[in-house]
């Protein structure tokens, strides 16, 4: 009975070795597969008499060219970052600019996203920071407004 | 060194003295061997240096063969007891040496379970994986990627704000619609901006 008792256990425990390393392996490797691919355009906005809007700006022109956003006729792509976001981690954005994070907060429906975003100026002065859930292929175009009529845009879009 | 006993009493008949009065030869046996205590035969013991020489001679042989016996007896059990540990030796498997050789004695002793383990293991994974919480994610991984529907502009929902906070400054949000899609633009104006230049 001892022997068997002793087996029994060391069997039970192996079990519990084993599960515990292929839960914390396999579910954690899925988990980590939750992401979306998401552009984020750094653009300079200015009023000018000549309209210009850089080429690489074109999936944004007819929004570029609506109010508010008429307020600037020149739109100038500082920056672009193409960013595969993983779910609830942070992922810093490289601006000409300040700084930025981008985090996917979860996939709503199949197709939303919902996004947060933070921007911080070229003084490290934080500007905004906003969560807002949109439809894969939308955009959200966060301004903020600068001196001397002059605009800082980070558009993000994920799918 | 015993041989029959015989009485002491009465005349001993053909082991006695010989003819010039000399105890003989099995009287002097018997005195050395101490089964006969008489004073008479000591006395004359006494008397005759060749008896004693016997008697001496008697002692030391009996000496002699009591010792050849018990080494005998001796290497006698010395020789079996060396033939047993040869047949357990013979019979002794050498313990595995080294951490891989016990590791897998290990396993072979525990196979069993070791299996049983493992099954068990993956059940349990297979459960997990199933039943794992966080599954309100619609999308499911694929290889390297996800999948998250892109649909048609018509179908798509207004995008809505869940969260904004702008310090130090204010905020306006305006969705904006074309053929292309949604944009929710946040427009951010710092208190030190000229919001008359919107």
């Amino acid at each position: 009975m001892i022997r068997s008792s002793n087996g029994r256990r060391t069997t039970v425990l192996a079990g519990l070795a084993l599960a515990a390393a292929t839960l914390v392996a396999a579910p954690g490797h899925a988990r980590a597969d939750v992401t979306a691919d998401c552009e984020l355009l750094e653009i300079s906005a200015k009023a000018g008499n000549k309209p210009a809007i850089d080429a690489e700006l074109k999936p944004l022109e007819k929004k570029l060219k609506k109010p508010p956003l008429s307020t600037w006729s020149q739109f100038t792509l500082l920056s672009r970052s193409q960013k595969s976001l993983h779910k609830k981690k942070p992922e810093s954005i490289s601006l000409k600019i300040g700084s930025a994070t981008a985090t996917l907060v979860e996939i709503v429906d199949k197709s939303k996203v919902r996004l947060t975003v933070t921007i911080d100026d070229a003084k490290g002065k934080h500007v905004v920071d906003n969560t807002t859930t949109a439809e894969a292929g939308d955009w959200v175009i966060v301004v903020h407004e600068l001196a001397g009529n002059e605009g800082h845009l980070l558009a993000a879009t994920c799918k | 060194m015993t041989r029959p006993s015989h009485p002491s009493s009465g005349p001993p008949s053909g082991r006695s003295s010989g003819p010039s009065g000399l105890p003989s030869d099995l009287e002097l046996m018997e005195h050395a061997d101490g089964e006969r205590d008489d004073a008479e035969l000591a006395a004359r013991l006494e008397c005759d240096p060749a008896a004693r020489a016997k008697v001496e001679v008697i002692h030391q042989l009996g000496e002699l063969v009591r010792g050849h016996l018990e080494l005998s007896a001796d290497a006698v059990h010395d020789a079996r007891f060396a033939a047993m540990w040869r047949r357990i030796d013979g019979q002794l498997v050498a313990p595995p040496a080294g951490v891989w050789a016990r590791l897998s004695g290990w396993f072979d002793r525990y196979r069993g379970h070791v299996i049983t383990g493992a099954v068990s293991a993956g059940a349990v994974a297979a459960l997990a994986l199933i039943l794992r919480p966080g599954t309100s994610d619609l999308a499911v991984a694929g290889s390297g990627g996800h999948v998250i529907d892109v649909r048609p502009v018509a179908l798509r929902a207004t995008p809505e704000v869940d969260s904004l906070d702008t310090p130090g400054g204010s905020s306006t949000v305006i969705n904006l619609d074309d053929e292309d899609g949604h944009a929710t633009v946040i427009w951010v104006s710092s208190e030190d901006s000229d919001p008359e230049a919107i």
